[in-house]
């Protein structure tokens, strides 16, 4: 068990650079996801945990304690592949068995370790089979608990889940939540699916092209996220990004979409703007549960007019995908009455539309309302 | 497995085959076809792989030579009921030939094997210069084993540079003495053939999954650890067909020993393949040539057998 400290870390292949000025403190315990994009760098900044890779700048500590010139042998962290990495020519046995195996564990701790492996993680059955036979989902609980039997100071998962199917993809995921409890470990896991990082991170560190974006919790990360790409990532249904130029000076501001359409803001969102200093414009986000419809709820809600394109079913809800000259903007029907083609009025909720700068994505926000 | 799938595809095309027409009617007359495309090729093997073997078969039963001025097609009017064979189980030349064959294969083969093996190693990871030394390791492979026998009579002379640089006399010979003889040979073969062993072992160290290796590493197996447990046992099938290419081809090895030695001094240095040369040659035993031939290739089709016969058990 150990807690991480990423201090200012670069990493640059030629004159790519991966990951740049990266900082990121992880308590002992935490269960942190990196997020991203393909192409990010998140992966890149989980070899350089695990010692796969060298910083070209800064820092990182375990508990305080530099290992960058560690041999990776000693450093002891379990890695998850996201092929897992299988040995397949080896019996299920002999796979949980290697890291203690190669450390010079004596053979009857061996045996019980693996023996209570394997019963943790359901492969009691297949000891003694090829791992070459085994399916999918018995090969990625075998890749744990081979990471897991020797009891590393940290564990790292590449995107573990992304080969298996649906069904088996939820059941693990509550699966790794129970057995991170179990370990206590400090876990770091690496994914673009922002779903799983959302379900099962206690951190979540938002990665584009190299830079953290935004370091908090899954609820501060979906709440208040400090740019629009974060918003923009974060959140399934996605959220609604409204572009425009933004017009008019304080109390009468308005923001003129790219189809004409014009937006009345007001009040806070409207003193948000206030900060924008860009030519390009700006932008305002709101997530689809945000918008509803019939009566305005309050004097500062934005109201908009358009025309049902869509209908889509998501479980017990259903989305609409709204027309406003050329914009298109999803909402949650609560109502479930609207058909394709209406014409409707909604409304955006003022308190939760967010403003940010079209040109460098910042969240913008106006203090005092 | 396969063969349900081929059935289940040739009921499938067949299904077809009755409602559509030309090219349904050539999947379905495919294998009928496919014997006369592959005709020509069974022909000429015939004449060139099984006519040969049968003629020496049947010679190897005669005491026919072609001196005796008899076709060979009426060598049966010297019919010995085998005692070519005989002779052969109780030719001291023969077996001292057999013997000093394997000798070559029990010690070149290790030797390039180990060698090839380490300087795979060295080439898994890259380091600066890899593509030239790989390039380099690789030549002596492509120099003509004529011109490889020729380099090693030079360099073993006894005024020769081996001997310069070692600070030995020009009186202290190589290939002139009978002990010492076979040692330069398998020398000069180790040099030629070791590239190869390299070759074949590096390609599948390199089929190792790099990920696999990576994985042993955060394990906390040490380098020679990961080597031995997940290196070496993911390469059985190919060390199987490397080792037994190599153990065929020294048994056949010739063109090398017949240009620094001659199988001498004496006969020190007389494999199989140079024993059969003089009795072919010098002897004209054609008859019995047959019979040793026949012998060797059993030898030969034991060894290549025992070694793939554990290719296709990896395999499974």
């Amino acid at each position: 068990m150990s807690s991480i400290q990423i201090n200012n870390v670069t990493k640059r292949f030629g004159e790519f650079t991966a990951v740049s000025d990266l900082s990121i403190d992880i308590e002992d315990g935490e269960f942190v996801a990196l997020l991203g994009p393909s192409g990010c760098g998140k992966t890149t900044t989980m070899n350089m945990i695990a010692g796969l890779e060298e910083a070209t700048e800064g820092e990182i500590l375990f508990n305080g304690q530099d290992l960058s010139h560690t041999p990776i042998q000693q450093r002891n962290i379990g890695f998850v592949f996201q092929n897992y990495a299988i040995f397949t020519h080896m019996t299920v046995y002999k796979n949980l068995s290697y890291g203690l195996e190669v450390n010079n564990v004596p053979k009857d701790q061996i045996t019980s370790r693996v023996a209570a492996m394997a019963k943790r993680m359901n492969l009691t059955h297949c000891l003694d089979a090829p791992a070459a036979s085994l399916s999918v989902n018995e090969m990625q609980k075998l890749a744990i608990g081979r990471s897991a039997i020797a009891e590393p100071r940290i564990f790292l998962l590449d995107e573990p889940l992304s080969n298996l199917d649906a069904g088996f993809r939820a059941y693990m995921r509550s699966e790794l939540k129970v057995l991170q409890r179990e370990f206590g470990q400090t876990m770091i896991y690496v994914t673009h699916d922002q779903i799983e990082a959302m379900s099962l991170a206690d951190k979540i560190a938002i990665i584009d092209q190299g830079k953290l974006m935004q370091y908090g919790s899954p609820l501060e990360v979906y709440n208040n996220p400090c740019n629009r790409f974060v918003a923009n990532f974060v959140g399934s249904p996605k959220i609604n990004l409204l572009d425009g130029q933004i017009k008019g000076a304080n109390g009468s501001t308005k923001l003129i979409t790219q189809g004409g359409a014009e937006v009345a803001l007001q009040g806070k969102i409207s003193s948000d703007f206030a900060k924008l200093k860009s030519s390009k414009g700006g932008s305002i986000g709101i997530r689809p549960q945000d918008i509803y419809f019939g009566e305005k709820r309050a004097s500062d809600d934005i109201q908009l007019h358009g025309y049902v394109e869509e209908l889509e079913r998501v479980g017990p809800k259903r989305l609409v995908h709204l027309q406003v000259h050329r914009t298109q903007i999803v909402a949650e029907d609560e109502r479930d009455a609207l058909s394709i083609g209406d014409e409707v009025e909604f409304f955006l909720t003022a308190d939760k539309c967010m403003a940010f700068d079209l040109d460098s994505g910042d969240r913008l926000t106006g203090g005092a309302a | 497995m396969t063969e349900l799938s081929s059935n289940t595809s040739a009921s499938l095309a067949s299904n077809v085959g009755e409602k559509r027409g030309y090219w349904s009617r050539v999947g379905r007359d495919g294998r009928k076809l496919g014997k006369w495309f592959v005709a020509p090729t069974v022909a000429l093997l015939i004449f060139i792989v099984i006519f040969p073997l049968l003629m020496q078969l049947y010679l190897s039963f005669t005491w026919w030579t072609p001196l005796d001025g008899v076709p060979w097609y009426q060598a049966y009017e010297s019919f010995n009921w085998g005692e070519n064979y005989l002779i052969l189980a109780y030719d001291p030349a023969f077996w001292a030939a057999l013997w000093r064959t394997a000798m070559i294969m029990l010690v070149a083969v290790p030797a390039q094997f180990f060698l090839g093996l380490g300087l795979a190693y060295l080439f898994i990871d890259k380091f600066p210069g890899r593509k030239v030394f790989y390039s380099i390791v690789l030549t002596p492979m492509m120099v003509v084993p004529a011109v490889v026998g020729l380099m090693f009579f030079l360099l073993f002379q006894g005024t020769g540079p081996v001997n310069d640089s070692l600070g030995l006399p020009a009186s202290f010979s190589w290939l002139t003495d009978p002990n010492r003889a076979l040692i330069s040979v398998i020398i000069a073969d180790t040099w030629q053939w070791t590239p190869l062993m390299f070759l074949i072992l590096l390609a599948g160290m390199l089929g190792v999954p790099s990920d696999q290796l990576l994985a042993a590493r955060l394990l906390g197996g040490s380098n020679w650890q990961n080597f031995y447990k997940i290196i070496l046992p993911r390469m059985k099938s190919v060390i199987a067909i490397a080792i037994v290419l190599r153990l065929v081809e020294c048994f056949k090895i010739f063109d090398l020993i017949f240009i620094m030695t001659s199988g001498g001094p004496g006969v020190a240095t007389e494999t199989i393949s140079l024993f059969l040369y003089k009795k072919t040659f010098a002897d004209l035993d054609w008859a019995y040539v047959g019979a040793v031939g026949l012998a060797v290739l059993i030898v030969l089709s034991l060894i290549a057998a025992f070694g793939l016969s554990r290719v296709a058990k990896n395999k499974g």
